[in-house]
């Protein structure tokens, strides 16, 4: 049995190697699909094995080399948190490795060998990156996932790509000088680059406040919070689908993590208001987030914004988390860090099956619109019936993965709400309205985006004769829908594991969130949930009108379902069945304001008068070095020129002349 | 798990509210009949309609798929779910660990989820258009129900509702003006729930939430019409069991548990008579305008949060 150290290593190696063999392979696309997949299969099961032990006994394991230079202590840190990180990237990467052996081939012959490099890339160090340390290589390897990603991002090559590429690169990077400012003020302080001498040191108030603010904007930039999401619509749909995968359901965790490990691991979380600016800003995200995805009618677009509404999710977790922290509510801490912690997990399972499933969409018809789509889930049943199941979980429906997550969100706020100063109590009950109005609109948004895809007509020709996804595809979409089931069916196995993470990061108190088949938010006076019994009764309870229908059965004629639906005695039409953007319609009326905001949050319009005003300045600034340096330059030669030409204006008799004084001139100085 | 007696009783709990459940919408129609000055159907009515339909042949779009022929199962499975949850005869809730209140209002959000797939599903306008609005309803409906209930659950502890139905009756909960604000409202959101005007006409098919119907027939039909029918008696029983506990009993003796069943069907009584006399005053407004309605509800939620924090 290797340890999960050597583990680890041999995951982020097996992935490097993935990615340079891709870039050897440049001449065959083929080649290059198969080598990088199956070194993403080979390198995420590592990561699997390499983080499983550490989950499961809760251990912190060191290692450290001492580098050239004092800052660049290389120290790998693998505690549960990280180690979660590690299983919840390593199973996305392993399912979109799956995935890949296929869609990959939609680029063959487009330089599908890069993507192996990038994606690989992209992996590897992500996964290091949350194992490190240091400050120094956490920088390094922060840069190193933006700018993979960056050129995932921009691989269609196309203008909507390099415009959200551009967007991308400048979001990531006003993030990683934000992140920077908070490690130079720890630097600053223990003039150490090490996490280690970060932990140990107690930073004055105002000082620990600046550091953690700079932290959460740059950390969430990367985690597409509001108000600095606007990025993460126009990236994640533009690069490869299996990518989107990876960016929405880990990359923006990273930026989670960020928040987690400087506010919680090295700042000990000690004053309540970040705390509550956590919160608010996630309650904020998740519900601008949904709103802003149910008007979409492209489908990955709508995705990406569902990220928004999900990271405001879980920075709701890590907010009540933190509060708990400096309050000094163990329960209450260990509560928010595992709702935050477990739809973190359950978030990149359900966002990965649906960008996957959009993806066996786009592969197939060739549209990303969902106008043009209709009627898939009879020529693709196994992509719909697993969209489904992901479109169920992410709406929190039960008894699946996502409503057990925000079932210990919930609680968590509960919890509070009942004690504490009136802030608190006030604030945890706003925040419940506002994840339940969340709840409601994920649900609208998601019967929209199945009903309008799969349901229904065909609206166009692409979508009537769609075929189902290639096999490897379909095997990576079940696996994530089995997931959904059983993170959410196995909550009272796998809750504990995920409090035992949290706890680690509260100080070590153990909070008791199962007791045989029941989840319970530390004491059962408060709320029990049996989610197997749930379950039982929501597959058994159908069947009475079933066996009812049945016994009543004499003398009916048997099922009859063809022909078009009624309308009015016209011929019907697909045009005439709600679109989706007339589904959305009522709530576009009702929160008109809201849609207003968004108009104002987008940074683009600003950014793109930036560039302009900076092009013009260049512009302008160009002519002005022409007027006073440049011209006077050229006329300075021009002169120089004129008498040069002068001298040399082609008669033979005055170069002899020329040579003879230049003889004359040198035996001169020779002989002085 | 749960022991035997409490499982027996919270089947034979939802077994009553499902039968009982015609029995209500016929006195709705028979009310509804009465105050338009004409004769009307008998109070027995849906029953015959229930069994007629179930007689019928199932006919359908060619567009209809899986998920609209296990919705009307689904339907009535997942209301019957709540129905074995919820304290209605008993002060506890008989199967608490099923289901607490952020569960009832996420299993709700499950039948509106299949209810408004399905309307999508069959390929007819008035259907899509149907559970576009069902949907909306939904998002409307959902913050004051939450909030309403939360207080309740803040001021008992609990979010068990059968905890929070015991403390009421007790009278443990302190803050009482919040609890009677909450009790407005969760009235309100109930009232948006069981489907009246002016945020539905349940007797027009072509309407809001009847809108996902169109399409359906025969034996499918008469599940979800009784589906539905569960569900108002379920959102009304909510109301009484939870906010209004009184005569409820917290002993499993067969006499307090007849008792609690009588007074439970008064109570259960006067909410459809107030609920259809509301209803039978109201005007139709433009469905775009509903939340301006929906806002007061919200509005009572709030006052009773803010009474809740001030302690009344």
């Amino acid at each position: 049995m290797m340890s999960p150290l050597s583990l680890l290593l041999i995951s982020v190696l097996v992935f490097t190697c993935g990615a340079f063999l891709a870039l050897l392979c440049y001449k065959s696309d083929r080649a290059s699909i198969y080598l990088s997949g199956i070194f993403g299969v080979i390198g995420s099961v590592a990561g699997l094995a390499a983080s499983l032990p550490v989950l499961l006994n809760d251990s912190v394991l060191k290692y450290t080399h001492a580098g050239l230079f004092p800052f660049t202590r290389f120290t790998i840190r693998f505690d549960p948190l990280a180690a979660f990180m590690v299983f919840v990237i390593a199973l996305l990467v392993l399912v979109a490795s799956i995935y890949s052996f296929s869609y990959v081939r939609e680029y063959e012959g487009r330089g599908a060998w890069t993507m192996g490099f990038f994606t690989n890339l992209f992996v590897a160090s992500m996964i290091i990156l949350v194992a490190v340390d240091n400050a120094f290589y956490f920088l390094v390897f922060f840069e190193l996932m933006s700018l993979s990603s960056y050129f995932l991002v921009i691989f269609d090559q196309n203008e909507e790509a390099v415009n959200a590429g551009f967007l991308y690169f400048l979001t990531a990077h006003a993030g990683s000088i934000l992140i920077l400012g908070t490690f130079f003020i720890f630097w600053w302080q223990t003039g150490s680059m090490d996490f280690e001498a970060f932990r140990a040191t107690t930073l004055s108030a105002p000082l620990a406040s600046l550091a953690f603010v700079l932290a959460f904007f740059g950390f969430g930039a990367k985690a597409g919070m509001v108000p600095l999401h606007s990025w993460l619509p126009r990236a994640h749909p533009a690069a490869p689908s299996h990518a989107s995968a990876l960016m929405s359901g880990v990359m923006v965790k990273i930026g989670v993590f960020g928040i987690i490990k400087v506010g919680v691991d090295l700042l000990h979380a000690t004053t309540t208001w970040w705390g509550i600016l956590v919160l608010a800003v996630g309650a904020i995200s998740a519900v601008l987030g949904v709103l802003y995805a149910l008007t979409e009618q492209d489908i990955k677009r709508l995705l990406a914004y569902s990220t928004v509404e999900n990271v405001g999710i879980i920075l709701m977790g890590v907010g009540v988390g933190m509060i708990g922290l400096s309050t000094q509510q163990p329960v209450l801490a260990v509560l928010g860090l595992l709702g935050a912690l477990y739809h973190t997990l359950n978030h990149a399972v359900f966002k990965g099956l649906l960008f996957l499933g959009a993806g066996s969409i786009i592969y197939r018809t060739h549209t990303r619109n969902m106008e043009e789509l209709g009627g898939l889930a009879r020529t693709m049943p196994y992509t719909a019936m697993t969209f489904l199941i992901g479109a169920m979980a992410i709406s929190a429906l039960p008894p699946l993965n996502g409503f057990v997550s925000e079932w210990f969100t919930y609680q968590a706020l509960f919890n509070m709400s009942l004690n504490g100063e009136f802030l608190l109590r006030f604030c945890g009950p706003v925040a419940v309205v506002m994840l339940a109005l969340t709840g409601a609109l994920a649900a609208m948004c998601f019967v929209k985006l199945y009903g309008i895809t799969f349901s229904g007509n065909p609206r166009s020709e692409h979508a009537a004769h769609a075929k189902e996804a290639p096999v490897p595809m379909v095997i990576a979409m079940v696996v994530l829908a089995a997931f959904c089931v059983l993170l959410g069916l196995g909550a009272p196995l796998v809750a504990p594991v995920i409090a035992g993470i949290a706890s680690s990061l509260a100080g070590g108190v153990a909070v008791n969130v199962a007791h045989g088949t029941l989840i319970l938010p530390g004491n059962g006076e408060q709320a029990v949930l049996s989610l197997p019994l749930l379950t039982i009764l929501l597959i058994a309870l159908p069947f009475v009108p079933m066996i009812i229908g049945t016994l009543m059965k004499s003398g009916r004629l048997a099922r009859r379902h063809e022909g078009d639906a009624w309308a009015c005695g016209y011929i019907h039409e697909a045009k005439m069945v709600i679109s989706s953007e007339g589904f959305a319609q009522p709530m576009r009326h009702m929160f008109s304001p809201l849609f207003k905001l968004r108009e104002v949050l987008n940074p683009s319009r600003p950014l793109h008068a930036g560039m302009h005003a900076s092009i013009n300045g260049a512009a302008r600034s160009e002519a002005v070095v022409d007027t006073y340096i440049i011209t006077p330059i050229m006329r300075v030669a021009h002169w120089l020129g004129g008498w040069i030409q002068w001298l040399q204006h082609g008669d033979f008799r005055v170069y002899c002349l020329y040579v003879v004084a230049a003889l004359v001139v040198l035996l001169l100085v020779t002989v002085a | 798990m749960p022991n035997f007696e409490s499982i027996v009783f919270a089947i034979i709990q939802a077994a009553i509210l499902l039968l009982i459940a015609p029995v209500f919408t016929g006195i709705s129609r028979v009310m509804r009949a009465k105050m338009h000055s004409r004769k009307g159907p008998g109070i027995l009515q849906d029953y015959r309609d229930l069994i007629k339909l179930m007689k019928r042949q199932d006919v359908a779009s060619g567009a209809s798929g899986m998920m609209f022929r296990i919705m009307p199962y689904e339907l009535l499975g997942s209301v019957l779910l709540i129905a074995m949850v919820i304290p209605v005869f008993s002060l506890a809730s008989p199967l608490g660990m099923a289901g607490d209140l952020i569960t009832i209002a996420y299993l709700f959000a499950f039948s509106r989820f299949i209810f408004s797939v399905s309307g999508l599903e069959s390929g007819s306008p008035f259907a899509g258009l149907g559970a576009s609005r069902e949907s909306t309803l939904g998002v409307l409906v959902e913050p004051t129900m939450i909030l309403a209930l939360l207080v309740a659950a803040l001021i008992c502890g609990s979010t068990n509702v059968g905890s929070i139905s015991t403390a009421i009756a007790a009278g443990q909960a302190h803050s009482p003006m919040a609890i009677i604000l909450a009790f407005f409202a969760f009235g309100f959101a109930v009232y948006i729930e069981m489907g009246k005007l002016p945020f539905d006409m349940a007797e027009a098919e072509q309407e809001l939430q009847e809108g996902p119907l169109t399409e359906y027939s025969g034996q499918s039909l008469a599940i979800i019409k009784w589906g539905l029918a569960l569900k108002k008696v379920v959102v009304a029983s909510m109301l009484v069991g939870i906010f209004l506990p009184f005569g409820t009993t917290a002993s499993m003796s067969s006499g307090a548990l007849l008792i609690a069943a009588v007074l439970y069907l008064i109570k259960l009584l006067a909410v459809y008579l107030l609920a259809g006399l509301v209803e039978n005053s109201m005007a139709r407004g433009r469905f775009l305008l509903t939340s301006r309605v929906t806002w007061v509800g919200f509005g009572v939620a709030s006052l009773s949060f803010v009474f809740y924090l001030a302690g009344l």
